[in-house]
């Protein structure tokens, strides 16, 4: 993947990361508390986007159809991505750790909201192999910031493409959260959270095409087996 | 829900594919954003002032609809540029907060610039502020922020439905990177940087609201 | 013993009882000068240290982590390539088992991941293998296997009540009477795994369905395809619960087919006697 970090540019990260986190855990204990009551206002919450799904009926044009699950597979691989992460326990630093809890549950969310909106017609979710980047902080770290980064790219790209008013909407919902995922861990890293004045978007195929290559899509064990009589003992 | 296909959304492809590109290669940016502005040869706006701006109808996009959200955007960048550009200026900042007013700074610059040059003679004249002491405390800088860029990405998430395609583009490209200084910002004062799973849009009143509230405008 | 012996005996317990003392206190003897580290126990999300990095890397390091629960979460992985499994994690183990990437029924090969370390920045992970003896184990490079796959179930065969059980996330969902192993051909006991799953076969000796697990045959070593024990139907109903096969177990169909709606290939099953 061409946007990938090198493992230098990981190490020196994680270093100024760690020297962040010496300040004392117990002022970042409260923070989601915190968020709650001073980040009501503007930022809204779980009730303002139920109202937005529920108002929103199905992707109703080709076009959505096919942007909607292209977004559901990004969705499906962030949140195997961070779900995984976070079961694997390789993650000691408790400032990386809440990252990926948090953004694990917002995945999860966009991928539930994603596949209500697209109905019937929502893809199945594809198998993976994440292939050590969820067992190993370091990987954990890089890997994250790309694909958050990545998923900005993919939303910018997409949202001019959208044929309605509904899709728009969810798709500029979650664009910006996945840009606040990429400041996140990037601010984490000891990287610039936003280093250009201006995001640029990238095509469906690029993206597809940076997601193929880092082989996390799989096919998954074959487990069946049709029309062999078993030769077990029996 | 507007189902009807405009020209601009008939036009798509070239269109798009067109802003897509000049965005990437970071060439004619106000190219693109002029051409969809003046075409259809629609009415030139004044300077606007909060509260002063007419209430943007959620006709079906067009150009003249774009000038006017891109003038309520402008609005919005000149404001946050001017407090980050004071707020370094001031000296009453040190460590990451300096360096954030700086780097955030000069990104909203360049958003006054780019929406400057792409609404030509449409582009509405920079309010006079007051920041009311807040650029010059860190403790009230890094607040203020916070709001500031918040506000910005629900603003512009608001209007992204009523512009044409190549001005979402531009839009889109401009909203990542307001999340990205609200994450940073909130991570310095260790909040969560993504409170909810999907960030709300505002309208434009409800906007005008929360900016007027603030009395960081007088002019 | 001796005087001697004794006197001895007596001086050595009272120099290591007053080495233990003196352990002890300069344990917590602020005077002594340990670098600025702190020694006593660190809880895990405190990382106050200003020693250098090799400290923090110490209490990094992962003990073998668990990746299966039998009450919870269990994870199986497919065999992505041919690979050998070892007594320990290191290319320096004993090779306890050569993997291929198939069954003999064309399914992919799968083990049930049990837990994983790290050994020099390469991932190693502990898996139940479907070789015999039954109940081994082995170590297997990361890199050789596929995406963790999860289930919440678990199967459990008790072999003197005849009766098996399925557990979701340790709660009972379904149970049935079963035929198990003559004595003869005895349904071996331990831990294993249901590995895949045949349909649409013609075969009433099988009934509509069966699954493979990685248990075999501690007796028919000379099975075709491995003597592998199997969990199938039966067109002979009448025989359960008893002591009827060739080691396999067999369900009434009506139960087997319920069972492949609650059950997933890759649940760990237990055989108790």
């Amino acid at each position: 993947m061409s946007d990938h970090l090198t493992l230098a540019q990981v190490d020196r990260d994680g270093a100024i990361a760690e020297t962040l986190d010496r300040i004392s855990p117990d002022s970042r204990a409260g923070f989601l508390r915190k968020g709650a009551i001073l980040g009501g206002g503007i930022i809204g919450g779980g009730a303002v986007l139920s109202a937005l799904f529920a108002e929103a009926g199905r992707a109703a044009t080709q076009t959505d159809l096919d942007i909607g699950n292209f977004a559901l597979t990004l969705e499906y691989l962030e949140a195997e991505f961070y779900t995984e992460a976070v079961a694997m326990g390789a993650i000691r630093n408790a400032r990386v750790r809440r990252f990926a809890q948090v953004v694990a549950a917002h995945e999860r969310t966009h991928v539930r909201a994603l596949q209500q909106m697209l109905g019937a017609g929502a893809v199945a979710k594809p198998s993976f192999n994440f292939q050590g980047t969820t067992e190993s902080e370091a990987k954990f770290k890089a890997t994250a910031q790309v694909l958050e980064d990545t998923g900005v790219m993919a939303y910018a790209g997409q949202a001019p493409l959208v044929e309605s008013n509904a899709v728009l909407k969810a798709a500029l919902a979650i664009h910006t959260v996945e840009a606040r995922h990429a400041s996140w861990i990037r601010h984490i890293n000891g990287a610039p959270p936003a280093p250009a004045a201006f995001d640029r978007p990238k095509t469906m195929a690029q993206i597809l095409a940076a997601v193929g290559a880092t082989g996390f899509i799989s096919t998954g064990p074959g487990m069946t087996a049709t029309g062999s009589t078993p030769s077990f003992t029996g | 829900m507007s189902d009807h296909l405009t020209v601009e959304v008939v036009d798509a492809d070239g269109a798009i594919r067109k802003a897509l590109d000049d965005i990437e290669t970071g060439t004619s940016r106000e190219g693109f954003l002029k051409k969809a502005l003046t075409t259809g040869g629609v009415v030139a706006l004044g300077g606007v002032v909060i509260g002063g701006l007419p209430g943007l109808v959620t006709a079906a996009p067009g150009p003249a609809q774009d000038a006017k959200i891109l003038n309520f955007a402008l609005l919005l960048e000149y404001l946050e540029a001017e407090f980050y550009t004071l707020a370094a200026r001031s000296g009453a900042l040190s460590g990451e907060a300096a360096q954030l007013a700086r780097v955030v700074g000069a990104h909203e610059r360049a958003h006054v610039a780019f929406l400057k040059g792409a609404l030509g003679s449409k582009a509405g004249a920079k309010p006079t502020f007051d920041f009311k002491g807040t650029t010059e405390d860190q403790t009230k800088f890094l607040a203020t922020a916070r709001v500031l860029e918040d506000t910005g990405v629900a603003a512009y998430n608001g209007q992204g439905q009523n512009l044409t395609k190549p001005t979402l583009a531009a839009a889109a490209s401009i909203v990542s990177v307001e999340a990205r200084h609200a994450a940073w910002v909130r991570d310095i004062l260790q909040q969560n940087p993504a409170p909810a799973a999907f960030d709300a849009a505002r309208t434009q009143k409800q906007i005008e609201a929360a900016v007027g509230a603030t009395g960081f405008i007088t002019a | 013993m001796t005087t001697k012996s004794k006197r001895r005996g007596g001086f050595a317990a009272a120099l290591a009882l007053f080495l233990v003392f003196a352990a002890l206190a300069y344990g917590r003897d602020p005077a002594v000068d340990d670098g600025g580290v702190d020694l006593s126990p660190i809880p895990s999300e405190r990382v106050e240290v200003s020693a250098g990095p090799s400290l923090v890397e110490a209490q990094a390091a992962p003990e073998p982590h668990r990746l299966s629960d039998l009450d919870g979460i269990s994870r199986y992985m497919g065999v992505e390539q041919p690979v050998a499994a070892r007594t320990t994690p290191s290319l320096g183990g004993k090779v306890v088992a050569r993997l291929s990437t198939r069954t003999p029924e064309g399914t992919t090969n799968v083990v049930l991941a049990l837990r994983r370390v790290e050994r020099g920045g390469k991932l190693w992970i502990q898996a139940r293998l479907p070789i015999l003896p039954n109940n081994t184990v082995g170590w297997i490079p990361r890199t050789a296997l596929g995406g963790y796959n999860q289930v919440s179930t678990h199967l459990v065969v008790k072999l003197s009540t005849f009766k098996a059980t399925l557990y979701r996330l340790g709660k009972p969902i379904w149970s049935a009477r079963v035929g198990v192993g003559q004595n003869r051909w005895p349904t071996p006991a331990g831990e294993f795994y249901v590995r895949n799953r045949l349909t649409r076969y013609s075969s009433p000796m099988y009934g509509p369905l069966a699954f493979g697990t990685s248990a075999r045959s501690a007796t028919l070593t000379d099975w075709p395809a491995g003597g592998f024990v199997g969990i199938h139907g039966t067109n002979q109903p009448n025989l359960i619960p008893g002591r009827i096969s060739h080691g396999c177990i067999r369900l009434e169909n009506a139960d087997i087919l319920r069972l492949d709606r609650l059950m997933p290939p890759g649940t760990p099953l237990s055989i108790v006697r």
